[in-house]
C-alpha cells in the first residue's frame, strides 16, 4: 500500500466515524428528561418564550427531522442560535476556538521539550541513577490531578511571587508578551502529566532500540555513545515518539476543559462547562461535537502520519 | 528499587488508603460533617494535622471519607465496564466478522472524544451524584475494556493449543472459557489498575467542575473546589485533598506498572 492510498484509506474510515459522533451527541441531548425549550429557558421561561424557542429548534417535528436538520446546518457550519446570549453558536466558537488551540500548541510544546529529555535521560543509561530518578518524576507526573496542579502553580507562582498573572487573557493582537505571559502557568499545568507519559514512552522506545543489532554493531564498531544516540537510536525511536505526542495533544483538548476553567481563559473548553452548568444544551451539542471531532482528526492525522513514515504499519 | 517492588509499594499505598475508607466512621478522626464556627479556617496543629475548613470541619476526617466516594465510585465503574465490555470484547474476538464489526464500530465512536468531555457531557445529561458518576466513567470504559479483551482473544484463538483443543471436540463455550479467556487475565489486571488511577481522577475532576458528586458528600474534588476559594488563608484546604488524589493514583499506577512487568516480561518500560 502506498502511503497516499493508506492515507485516503483512514480518511475514508473517519467519514462513519464522524457521522456516529453527531448522533451519539445528538440523542444524548435528547435524553435529558423534560421539555427541552422549559429547561433551556429555565426560571425565564415564559409561554411566548417557550413556543419561540420549540420554533426555533423544530422540537414539534419528529426527532430524525430534527437531527438531519441540525446535521444539515452542522455540515455547513451553522450551529443555531444560543438562545440565552441570542447570538450564533457557530461564531461564539469561533470566537474561542483560537484560545484553546493556543493553549494546546503551547502544551503540546512544553510536554515535549520536558518529556522527551526526560525519557532520553532514563533510557540512555538503564537502571542508574538518572534513569531511576527519571521513572519517579515519570510516575508521580502522570499521578498528578491536572486541575490541582493548577491551583498549586496559582498559589505558589501568581499568588507567592506575583511574576506571573493567575488567569484571563489577552489576544495576541493587543500585546504579544502579555498574551504569552497569561498562557505560561496554563500551558505548563496541561503539560505536565502528558510530559510524563511521553518521558515514560521515550524511555521505553529507547530501550527497544538499544537492543538492536545495528546499536550493537554502532557500538561494536567504536562509535562514541554519544553519536550512538543521537545518529541511530534517537531517529529510530522517533516514530512512536511523534505518535504519542500526537495522541496527547488530542487528550490536551479534553484537559483543555479543566485548565481553562481554572484560569479564567475565554475557550471553547470553558464555554462547554459554562454551557453544562446552564442546561444549555443546543451550545453543549455543539460544543462537545466541535472538541469530539477536533480530538479525532488530530488523531487521525496521527495515525496518517505515522503510516507515512512507518512502511510497517501500512502493511497491517 | 526493582518493579517487583515498585508494584508491592503501590499494593502497600492503595491497601492502606482503602482500609483507612473502609473503617473511616471507627477511626479516632472526628466526624467529617460537624461544624464548629469557632474552629473555622484554624490551621494544622497536633490535634488537627490537616487543618479545618471555612466552615471549621476537620480536613483529615473529611479526606479518610471523601476516599470512601473517590475509591467506591473508582471501583464500581472498572466493575461495571468489565461486566460489559469484557463479554462484548469476547464476542467480538472469538466471533470476528459482521459481529466483530457490529458490536466495535459503536464502542469506537465512545472511543473518538476526550475521556473527561464525554465524562462531562453525559454528566449534564445524567445529572449529580456518586452512583451516576459510576455509569458514567463506565460508559467511557466500557470501549477501552472491550478492545482489551478483543486483542487477547484474538491473538489467543490462533494458538496451537486452541487448535487442539478444538481437534478433541471442545465446544465453544469451553474454547472460550478454558483456553482462550485466561489469557486475557493479564492485560484486562493491568487495565484494571489503570482504570482505578483514571476513575479516581476523573471522579475528582468532575466534582472539582461541579457535575461529579453532590455536596456535602465529602469528596476530593469538591474539598478543592471549596478551597480555591480560601486558597491564602488557609492553604491546607486545597494542599490537603490533592496531596490525597495524587497518593490514591500514584498507587494504582505503580501498581499498574508493575503488574505488567510481571506479567509480560518483554514489553519494559511505561505506556
Amino acid at each position: 500500500m502506498t502511503p497516499w492510498v493508506y492515507a485516503a484509506r483512514r480518511l475514508l474510515l473517519a467519514v462513519p466515524l464522524l457521522f456516529g459522533m453527531s448522533l451519539l451527541v445528538f440523542g444524548l441531548m435528547r435524553l435529558v428528561p423534560g421539555d427541552p425549550a422549559v429547561v433551556v429557558l429555565g426560571y425565564k421561561a415564559t409561554p411566548e418564550g417557550i413556543r419561540a424557542l420549540r420554533e426555533a429548534f423544530h422540537l414539534d417535528e419528529p426527532v430524525l427531522a430534527q437531527y438531519l436538520r441540525w446535521l444539515g446546518g452542522v455540515a455547513r457550519g451553522d450551529f443555531g442560535l444560543d438562545f440565552r446570549q441570542n447570538e450564533p453558536i457557530g461564531r461564539m466558537i469561533l470566537d474561542r476556538l483560537p484560545v484553546t488551540l493556543e493553549l494546546t500548541l503551547l502544551a503540546t510544546v512544553a510536554a515535549a521539550l520536558i518529556g522527551i529529555p526526560l525519557g532520553l535521560l532514563g533510557g540512555g543509561r538503564r537502571g542508574g541513577v538518572a534513569d531511576r530518578a527519571a521513572l519517579a518524576i515519570g510516575l508521580v507526573g502522570i499521578s498528578i490531578p491536572d486541575f490541582w496542579l493548577g491551583i498549586m502553580l496559582i498559589l505558589a507562582v501568581s499568588l507567592g511571587t506575583g511574576l506571573l498573572p493567575s488567569g484571563g487573557f489577552v489576544p495576541m493582537s493587543e500585546g504579544p508578551l502579555d498574551n504569552l505571559l497569561h498562557l505560561v502557568l496554563p500551558a505548563l499545568t496541561l503539560a505536565v502529566s502528558r510530559a510524563a507519559v511521553l518521558g515514560r514512552l521515550t524511555r521505553a522506545a529507547v530501550l527497544d532500540v538499544v537492543q538492536r543489532g545495528f546499536v550493537q554493531v554502532a557500538r561494536a564498531k567504536g562509535l562514541a555513545e554519544r553519536a550512538v544516540l543521537f545518529r541511530h537510536v534517537l531517529p529510530n525511536a522517533a516514530i512512536p515518539i511523534v505518535t504519542v505526542l500526537g495522541l496527547q495533544t488530542g487528550y490536551m483538548l479534553g484537559g483543555a476543559i479543566v485548565v481553562e476553567m481554572i484560569f479564567t481563559l475565554p475557550g471553547v473548553g470553558r464555554m462547554t462547562l459554562d454551557a453544562v452548568l446552564e442546561r444549555n444544551y443546543p451550545v453543549v451539542q455543539s460544543t462537545v461535537l466541535v472538541i469530539g471531532a477536533m480530538f479525532m482528526l488530530v488523531n487521525l492525522a496521527t495515525d496518517v502520519l505515522y503510516g507515512v513514515i512507518d512502511p510497517r504499519v501500512r502493511r497491517r | 528499587m526493582t518493579r517487583g517492588r515498585v508494584a508491592l509499594a503501590g499494593l502497600v499505598i492503595v491497601a492502606a488508603l482503602a482500609l483507612a475508607a473502609a473503617i473511616a466512621p471507627a477511626l479516632p478522626i472526628g466526624s467529617p460533617t460537624e461544624i464548629s464556627k469557632d474552629l473555622a479556617l484554624r490551621g494544622p496543629t497536633v490535634a488537627e494535622p490537616f487543618g479545618m475548613d471555612d466552615l471549621g470541619r476537620s480536613v483529615l476526617s473529611r479526606v479518610v471519607h471523601a476516599y470512601r466516594i473517590s475509591l467506591g465510585v473508582a471501583v464500581t465503574a472498572a466493575l461495571l465496564a468489565l461486566v460489559i465490555g469484557g463479554p462484548l470484547g469476547l464476542i467480538a474476538g472469538y466471533a470476528e466478522g459482521v459481529a466483530d464489526q457490529i458490536i466495535m464500530r459503536p464502542l469506537d465512536v465512545l472511543m473518538a472524544f476526550p475521556a473527561i468531555l464525554l465524562a462531562i457531557a453525559l454528566m449534564s445529561v445524567f445529572g449529580t451524584g456518586a452512583l451516576l458518576v459510576s455509569v458514567a466513567l463506565a460508559v467511557v470504559y466500557t470501549p477501552i475494556v472491550a478492545r482489551v479483551v478483543r486483542a487477547a482473544v484474538v491473538a489467543t484463538k490462533v494458538e496451537v493449543y486452541v487448535d487442539g483443543a478444538r481437534a478433541l471436540g471442545a465446544t465453544a463455550p469451553r474454547l472460550v472459557l478454558a483456553h482462550i479467556l485466561p489469557n486475557a487475565a493479564a492485560p484486562v489486571l493491568v487495565q484494571a489498575s489503570v482504570l482505578m488511577a483514571i476513575g479516581i481522577l476523573v471522579e475528582a475532576a468532575l466534582s472539582f467542575l461541579g457535575v461529579g458528586v453532590r455536596p456535602p458528600t465529602p469528596s476530593l474534588g469538591l474539598m478543592l473546589a471549596d478551597g480555591r476559594g480560601f486558597m491564602l488563608q488557609a492553604p491546607w484546604m486545597v494542599v490537603f485533598p490533592g496531596v490525597a488524589i495524587m497518593l490514591a493514583v500514584l498507587g494504582f499506577n505503580m501498581l499498574a506498572d508493575g503488574l505488567r512487568d510481571w506479567l509480560d516480561p518483554q514489553q519494559t518500560g511505561g505506556r
